[in-house]
């Protein structure tokens, strides 16, 4: 393989891994950091992957992409330093410009680290050199200025621009903007193109949705204010009410849902700054998952009194507990995800992240099951806790050809899970990854009205929308096939509501091989499985190549009859590869011991020397090759690794040839010598 | 049509027809929801296409994003559910390509995609209630798409993670197995859409994962050749795959997916369909592309009922407009691609099968027979004429022969009802000397399998040359 080539396979790797990346995951990062400093051979090509990839991805994307550049420039450095330092002008300009104000803060941090010695290097020499971390400076310093203009400007008629207005305008309450920031891409305000933030086709229904808030804020600032009492962080997060929850506002007798909401979102935000300013701490990361969790349950179910005691005394305790975050992180930071305002109509099952983790990790084990166990029990409250208010605002943009609506479809007022039905909420559940597999199964009706032939590129435009929006199935794909008859009318109908099982809701698909894999925690590893499988693959290619190669016998019926498919699951041994096992290999729990299937039909139906039995069959998928497993060849003779350790295992001088870990090479050639031997044998006997 | 971040494209160029210059100009294409890009590489020439925006499927198997495909010696075509930009080059040899603009009211594919969303929702209810899932057969004339089709349904089956049984019926082509054969294989991973179905295992990695087959030398081209051996070696399969499908719970959900030979209308050839609808238990039989085959197979099947007791339900479906004739000449040179990449590889990966002499003393050979006139269907007497042990002749010279898992001390019996274990190639027979050289996959002596030599593949006279 041409070093081009590889080198454009290992930037696709890496983007695809890129991809993943949704927020300041530390592994994430390292795992990059590790990727860019083995393929050193690459770099030119990985940076331009990531120089690409900062340029292309959402503004809520662009900062956990930088820290992966702040990585590697610390962690690796040269190369990686000289192809940076070359675009990094615009790189980080091209970032800086269509960011939020937190967002930019922490650039500003980034860029100051990287005018100094790496922390803790023997190098004294900056991360960038002067001539590059300069221009950006001056840049910014200009931009500022600027900005500061603009900004006193319009703060005397104007908006919008609270949400990246410097501290001085940070006293100025959201509620007396008419358009929440929370409607907004960060970068509107700044005038950068970006991208419009709603899709085309569903224009009108989120256009009007911005213009309300106004009206439903009143009654919500004016509600009983439980709120209130939970130890509010800082004043600056009492300012921020998350506009979207107003739509709630029905004021509830003892406690509010939406006041639990608000308290919640406000330590969502605590836990974003945070994040942004830690970004290296699983433990806020995992708070933060677990309090969208919750969000996502409060907004989509409805849970008896009792029940949300429970939860507002567990997120008073937490909001004390969460250090406010420095001044200026009033703003909403919109860099991680949870809009929570298509929440309602997408967000049924809490999202991705296996739910039950989180949320016991936040609140004690079994919070969850009870809330859920108490919540099918009672299925029928949820009437109340859904005023028609969110369906005006918030109902899914109209499907493009609202086609043949099926009878089942939540057209309605309520969010996508039918409550009603505990066992779609089990099976939410289970699709939110309490329970593998089934995944295709079922899936959202409203979500993938919103999105399917819409055409794609607005697909693309809705980064808000879209990760909330994937992994969503509230309702059924057996639901949504009922009317389907076998017959040649029924079948001609077009189902647009289908096609997003197909795509969009089956995950952004891998670069490699265009398979689809969810965005959900499930799929992310599953992903992550599979870029290790192509990546090792790859290698092998490369490795075969100069071998030569063959093709194999067949499998004997039986043997067919035993193999399993293996999808992914087992493209997780991470140990297989020489080049990376070596060393930890020793230590880990006993390996598959195993041969290749010898080539030679007269040796393939050897049996074992000790138990006479015969040898089973399997496709290994990691080798790509026919093993037995638990075999072992001592000298010309095959054993079960088992019989032999049972026979042998008191001699221990016996000078045992075993293959613990695969060695495909060597096996190969043991393989290939003995039939040369046989070939030598036939050339005589001529 | 611009989507942010991907770049502006280029407007949509005329198709050109053929185009061998060096320089292989790259045209974009753009193609609207629905709408195909059908395309026709002969062999010798190549066809680069890359998906740069937006959604395109190969039979059912989605394209990667800016990823080139090369393809070559084939007749297909790329569609796309939610538009898209295609670059496509040819940098060497012709190709003709147009585009078909369907709308979703016209194109077949809608159907086909119901279908499967249908067979999904069995599926699903099928691993509830723990029982197998939707057996389909695929019937139709010769050239209405039936391949493309079960491979559409499987390539969608399998993006929504299931594993299908795939299971070739059809002698006369190849499925992960050279003509000639019956075969079966799980699809749980993704179909390599350069190729027809993929590729079989080698000792060397595969950038897309291989598929495991299980293969039944029939040896001739028509079931009708010799309709009692194409009726034991089809059962012999149906017993394989349905303790598979026994065994395997994955598999068992998803259930089978069967295709055929092209049906003659003339000839009336439902017997062998029949047979494996019930070896099978076939419940839904999909007609396509013939009125004729969907009503007479309809009233065959009306009222009956599977060995697990469900009705048999068939479904009349439009065939493709882009359907081809794939003329017996095409056909061959496809073959002599399958034999080739059997032994010498693909573009992606060089295999290097091994040369062997061999006394005709240490083989094994038996000849499949079609049938004789004077033999009726059911007439045991003839069993053994089926296969009949031959000596090594120039008649086998040039010949492809299937290496069997059987013994040669085995019966007749045995070795007929015995999987294919892989393929020789004849290169050479020197009666005098009574030596034969042989290709073989894999650099090893035979040992004592029996080797099954039949009509079909057709001799190949240039693999070596």
């Amino acid at each position: 393989m041409s070093n081009e080539s590889e080198s454009e396979a290992v930037a696709q790797d890496f983007r695809d891994a890129l991809e993943d990346l949704q927020s300041f995951d530390r592994t994430e990062i390292s795992t990059l950091t590790v990727i860019a400093r083995e393929n050193t051979e690459h770099a030119h090509a990985i940076s331009g992957a990531l120089q690409d990839h900062i340029k292309r991805v959402i503004p809520q994307k662009k900062l956990p992409a930088l820290y992966v550049l702040d990585s590697i420039v610390k962690n690796v450095g040269t190369p990686y330093t000289l192809y940076f330092g070359r675009k990094l002008y615009q790189t980080f300009m091209d970032a800086y410009a269509s960011v939020d104000m937190p967002t930019r803060r922490k650039m500003d941090e980034m860029l100051r680290t990287w005018k100094g010695p790496v922390a803790g290097s023997l190098d004294t020499r900056p991360v960038f050199p002067p001539d590059v971390t300069r221009p950006i400076e001056n840049a910014l310093i200009k931009a500022r200025t600027a900005h500061l203009q603009a900004q006193q400007k319009h703060q005397q008629g104007q908006q919008q621009l609270l949400g990246r207005s410097r501290p001085a305008s940070q006293g100025v309450p959201y509620r007396e903007t008419p358009t929440p920031p929370g409607f907004h891409p960060p970068s509107q305000a700044n005038g950068y193109p970006a991208q419009p933030p709603v899709p085309t086709s569903s224009g009108p229904s989120y256009g009007s949705s911005s213009q309300l808030p106004p009206t439903t804020y009143p009654p919500h600032s004016s509600q009983p204010q439980p709120t209130r009492s939970t130890p509010q962080p800082t004043p600056g997060l009492m300012a921020f009410h998350p506009p979207q929850l107003g739509g709630y506002g029905a004021p509830q007798a003892g406690i509010s849902i939406d006041a639990l909401n608000n308290d919640i979102q406000r330590l969502i935000t605590a836990s974003k700054a945070q994040i942004a300013l830690n970004p290296h701490d699983p433990s806020i990361q995992t708070r933060l998952k677990a309090l969208v969790d919750l969000q996502t349950i409060l907004q989509t179910q409805n849970l008896p009194q009792d029940q949300l005691v429970l939860v507002k005394n567990q997120i008073a305790d937490l909001a004390v507990t969460i250090k406010a975050p420095p001044s200026q992180t009033p703003t909403p930071t919109p860099v991680p995800q949870p809009q929570p305002q298509p929440a309602p109509v997408a967000v049924a099952p809490p999202p991705t992240a296996a739910p039950k983790v989180s949320l016991d990790s936040l609140f004690g084990a079994g919070t969850l099951a009870a809330l859920m166990a108490r919540n099918s029990v009672t299925p029928q409250a949820s009437a109340p806790y859904h005023p028609p208010a969110p369906v005006a605002i918030h109902t899914p943009p109209p499907p493009p050809q609202p086609k043949p609506v099926e009878p089942k479809k939540p057209v309605t007022t309520h969010p996508p899970p039918p409550p009603s039905d505990p066992m779609a909420l089990m099976n939410m559940l289970r699709q939110a990854g309490l329970l593998p597999g089934t995944a295709p199964a079922s899936s959202s009706t409203p979500v993938s009205h919103a999105t399917p032939s819409n055409s794609f590129p607005v697909a693309f435009n809705i980064p808000p929308t879209i990760p909330v929006v994937q992994h969503v199935r509230p309702s059924t794909l057996e639901g949504l096939t009922s009317d389907i008859v076998l017959r040649a009318s029924s079948l001609k109908q077009f189902r647009p509501q289908l096609l997003p099982f197909l795509f969009e809701s089956l995950g952004p698909q891998c670069t490699q091989c265009g398979r689809r894999f969810p965005k959900d925690e499930e799929g992310k590893k599953k992903k992550t499985a599979h870029m290790d499988w192509h990546f090792r693959v790859n290698q092998r290619i490369a490795e075969a190549e100069k071998r030569g190669q063959h093709r194999s016998w067949l499998v004997d019926e039986v043997d067919w009859i035993k193999t399993r498919e293996i999808v992914d699951t087992d493209y997780v041994a991470p140990s297989g590869d020489s080049n990376s096992a070596s060393g930890g290999s020793a230590s880990k729990e006993p390996q598959l011991q195993y041969i290749p299937v010898p080539d030679d039909p007269s040796l393939a139906n050897s049996v074992c020397s000790i138990c006479q039995e015969k040898f089973e069959t399997r496709w290994l998928d990691q080798q790509q090759e026919f093993v037995w497993p638990d075999a072992m060849k001592v000298g010309e003779k095959i054993y079960h690794a088992s019989c032999y350790k049972e026979a042998f295992k008191d001699g221990g001088n016996t000078p045992v040839y075993s293959r613990g870990t695969p060695e495909p090479v060597t096996g190969k050639r043991k393989a290939e010598l003995d039939d040369e031997r046989h070939g030598r044998n036939d050339a005589h006997a001529m | 049509m611009s989507i942010p971040g991907l770049g502006d494209l280029a407007p949509a160029a005329a198709p050109v027809v053929t185009s061998s210059s060096a320089a292989a100009p790259t045209i974009t294409e753009v193609l609207e929801p629905f709408w195909e890009y059908r395309f026709e590489v002969p062999h010798g020439s190549t066809l680069d296409i890359k998906l740069v925006s937006g959604t395109a499927e190969k039979d059912g198997t989605e394209l990667a994003p800016n990823t080139t495909y090369t393809f070559t010696a084939m007749k297909s075509k790329i569609n796309t559910w939610h538009g898209c930009t295609l670059e496509i080059s040819s940098p060497s040899g012709n190709y003709d390509a147009y585009t078909s603009e369907p709308t979703a009211d016209e194109t077949p594919m809608v159907s086909y995609l119901n279908l499967h969303f249908k067979l999904e929702a069995f599926r699903t209810a099928a691993q509830k209630a723990g029982q197998t899932g939707p057996r389909v057969l695929v019937v139709g004339p010769p050239n209405s798409g039936k391949t493309s089709l079960v491979k559409m349904l499987t390539g969608w089956a399998t993006r929504m993670g299931r594993q299908p049984l795939v299971i070739n019926t059809d002698c006369r082509e190849g499925m992960l197995a050279l003509p000639g054969s019956l075969s079966a294989a799980v699809f749980a991973t993704i179909i390599d859409i350069t190729t027809d179905w993929g590729s079989t295992p080698s000792s060397g990695p595969s950038a897309v994962p291989v598929k495991l087959p299980l293969v039944y030398n029939y040896g001739l081209g028509q079931p009708e050749e010799n309709m009692r051996l194409y009726k034991r070696v089809l059962s012999r399969l149906a017993v394989t795959a349905t303790s598979r499908l026994a065994e395997d719970p994955d598999v068992k959900t998803a259930g089978l997916l069967i295709d055929t030979g092209g049906v003659n209308v003339s000839k009336g050839g439902y017997d062998h369909i029949a047979h494996i609808v019930a070896e099978f238990s076939v419940n839904i039989v999909l007609v396509i592309g013939s009125e004729r085959i969907g009503s007479e197979i309809q009233k065959k099947f009306a009222g009956q009922k599977t060995s697990l007791d469900e009705p048999i339900t068939v479904v009349s479906l439009d065939k493709s407009g882009g359907v081809v004739e794939r003329d017996t000449g095409f056909l061959q040179q496809v073959h002599e691609a399958a034999i080739k990449e059997y032994f010498f590889g693909d573009s992606n990966t060089t295999l290097s099968p091994f040369t062997q002499q061999v006394d005709f003393s240490a083989l094994s050979i038996w000849k499949i027979n079609p049938a004789s006139a004077s033999a009726t269907l059911d007439d045991d007497i003839y069993s053994d004429a089926m296969l009949e042990k031959i000596e090594p002749s120039l008649m086998i010279q040039n010949c492809v022969l299937s290496v069997n898992y059987a013994s040669i001390h085995d019966s007749a019996d045995t070795i007929r009802d015995s999987n294919v274990m892989g393929y020789v190639y004849v290169a050479e027979v020197d009666e005098k000397r009574r030596k034969l050289k042989i290709l073989a996959p894999v650099n090893a002596r035979l040992g004592d399998r029996p080797l099954l030599w039949g009509s079909w593949p057709e001799p190949m006279v240039s693999l070596l040359g």
